[in-house]
């Protein structure tokens, strides 16, 4: 057990995840667009989530969202739940091209961005909280989503480490899944 | 690339339902949670601060390219706000003092006699739906859950959750923040046509009307010691806006004629009266008599309610009863208090903005424009109240 918990993910996304939390809560807190603060946590999730199939997404999903809500005081296991959904829809998506694209790749991540952040408040209405949708909420759906997009040429990497996907095994699985002649 | 499976699915329903579980456990309040939560900021807080420091330059950069217009207008914005303030200091200082006066002669709960603990603002929230701040005071400084905060201008939220040495404070413009607050109007329920209320008995609004020569408006009030009809404020319709103000009134030949009527009384008594009469006469020929109203304060109560970044806090289930009050913008916005309240009390919140009425009986809808600006918040003062229910357990 103790072997499968080293080699597994979480050795690998609890220090990724504690560095993506302290700029999540730092200079995202500062630099918002339009007031809009940047989920980077939730963009992460996403990356894995395309990086390395809904399975990987899903892990790290919960566990950056575990994370967000133990320090952030959210009830816990909300935004696990959201970030679950998103990295899992990142992963989800990922399947329609086996080697993507940086561009098909950036689209996944903001759609797996978006339905991060749209299961917030969704979630937030399952615990009972009382109009939990903000009226802005189109708008801080299109900023992440766009912010997930442009990040994630820097982060569907990042989430390959974390999953310990070698280069060797997703170049693999696009060769094999390219048609023959 | 990965192919989805029926293997892969289980896991993220998996991992649902232990979000599911955790959040059962958490609503329902877990020591262990609350320990895990401890653990987990102080694990974090060294990686964020070194972090924090690298990162300053970045944001510095970023505020100075984007909020420079911003920066520059509200400097100006400011320094017109402090050239009024100081003109208006003085005046509040002492009304704040004869206000805390009178609440110690009346033996009620007044703001000054509750103990606060100064914080400073450490974090905000790294989410869009919550609207939240981190101050560096904790348990370790007396503060609990569900204590309001406030600053120089006031109310900005209360204590949703503590730990050792630091706590978060949600915002007033939360969407899960309410509290109870009264509305302060100062505007006149009485109208003009009302007057009749305000003559002294046995003279009709006509024979006042001619027995009263008025400088400054159209009132009918006579000046008559002992009678509570002469102490009603009436307002002053020279001023602008109605506001009740100073009124002068000259006794005219005709009532101190009907005075001198009263023969049914002794000789010795009449003597005097006449006497005093005389004196009289010569004083209201010459003198004129300033009353000073005390504004019509009326209050009513609602909950104010946060809607979320950008929008203002709205006041509901306000009855609108125009008799009583008519709630307009620039009205007063103060805490309500109560046995079971948050909040004491007399904090001030903030001023209407807007009122928008609804069909029904729903009553009207305030817009508050708070005092504080919850944009830019240094320091804090923490409130270290418990509702009357609380502390009687």
């Amino acid at each position: 057990m103790f072997a499968a918990l080293v080699q597994g993910p979480i050795v690998r996304l609890v220090p990724v995840g504690v560095l993506l939390l302290a700029l999540q809560r730092t200079i995202f807190v500062d630099v918002r667009i339009d007031g809009v603060i940047i989920p980077i946590m939730t963009i992460a999730a996403a990356a894995t989530g395309v990086a390395g199939g809904s399975e990987g997404g899903a892990i790290a999903g919960f566990v950056f969202g575990l994370m967000f809500d133990l320090v952030e005081g959210t009830p816990l296991g909300s935004t696990a739940a959201a970030l679950t959904v998103g990295g899992a829809v990142a992963g989800l998506l990922a399947l329609i091209a086996a080697d993507p694209q940086w561009w098909l790749a950036a689209l996944f991540t903001a759609a797996g961005t978006a339905a991060g952040v749209v299961m917030v408040p969704v979630v937030r209405i399952f615990i009972g909280a009382s109009e939990p949708f903000e009226t802005r909420l189109g708008d801080i759906v299109a900023i992440s989503a766009a912010a997930g997009a442009i990040l994630s040429p820097l982060l569907v990497p990042v989430g390959r480490w974390c999953l310990r996907i070698k280069k060797t095994e997703w170049k693999g699985a696009a060769n094999e899944s390219a048609p023959t002649v | 690339m990965a192919i989805y499976s029926v293997g892969r699915r289980r896991v993220v329903i998996a991992l649902l339902l232990t979000s599911a579980l955790l959040l059962t456990l958490d609503l329902r309040g877990s020591p262990i949670i609350d320990r895990s939560r401890d653990i987990a900021a102080r694990a974090l807080d060294p990686v964020e601060t070194a972090i924090g420091v690298v990162t300053t330059p970045v944001s510095r950069a970023w505020n100075g390219i984007v909020r420079y217009d911003d920066v520059r207008s509200e400097n100006e914005a400011l320094q017109e706000q402090i050239d009024r303030l100081i003109g208006t200091q003085a005046a509040a200082e002492a009304a704040v003092i004869r206000s805390q006066e009178l609440q110690a002669l009346n033996n009620l709960p007044a703001l000054a006699d509750i103990d606060t603990v100064v914080a400073t603002v450490i974090g905000e929230g790294a989410s869009n739906f919550d609207q939240v701040v981190e101050i560096d005071k904790g348990r370790s400084a007396g503060i609990a859950v569900g204590m309001p905060v406030v600053n120089q201008a006031g109310l900005i939220g209360k204590v949703t959750s503590v730990t050792d040495n630091s706590a978060r404070v949600m915002l007033v413009t939360d969407r899960q923040y309410a509290v109870g607050v009264s509305v302060t109007s100062s505007s006149e329920p009485f109208d003009v046509g009302a007057t009749e209320n305000t003559t002294p008995s046995g003279i009709t609004p006509e024979d006042a009307t001619n027995a009263v020569t008025t400088t400054t408006s159209t009132t009918t009030t006579i000046p008559e010691q002992g009678t509570a009809g002469g102490q009603l404020p009436v307002p002053d319709t020279t001023l602008p806006g109605g506001l009740p103000g100073a009124t002068t009134t000259t006794l005219s030949p005709l009532e101190l004629a009907a005075l001198e009527d009263l023969s049914n009384l002794p000789e010795q008594e009449r003597a005097d009266l006449e006497a005093e009469l005389e004196e009289l006469e010569a004083q209201l020929s010459t003198t004129t008599t300033t009353t000073e109203p005390e504004p019509v304060v009326e209050k009513e109560t609602g909950a104010l309610e946060g809607r979320g970044a950008r929008l203002l806090p709205q006041i509901r289930f306000v009855q609108d009863a125009p008799q009583f009050a008519v709630l307009a913008a620039g009205d007063l916005v103060e805490t309500a208090g109560g046995s079971e309240s948050l909040a004491p009390p007399g904090i001030p919140v903030g001023r209407v903005a807007n009122r928008a009425d609804r069909a029904g009986s729903g009553g009207p809808l305030l817009d508050v424009e708070l005092h504080a600006d919850l944009d830019r918040l240094n320091f804090v003062r923490v409130v270290l109240y418990r509702p009357l229910v609380e502390v009687e357990q």
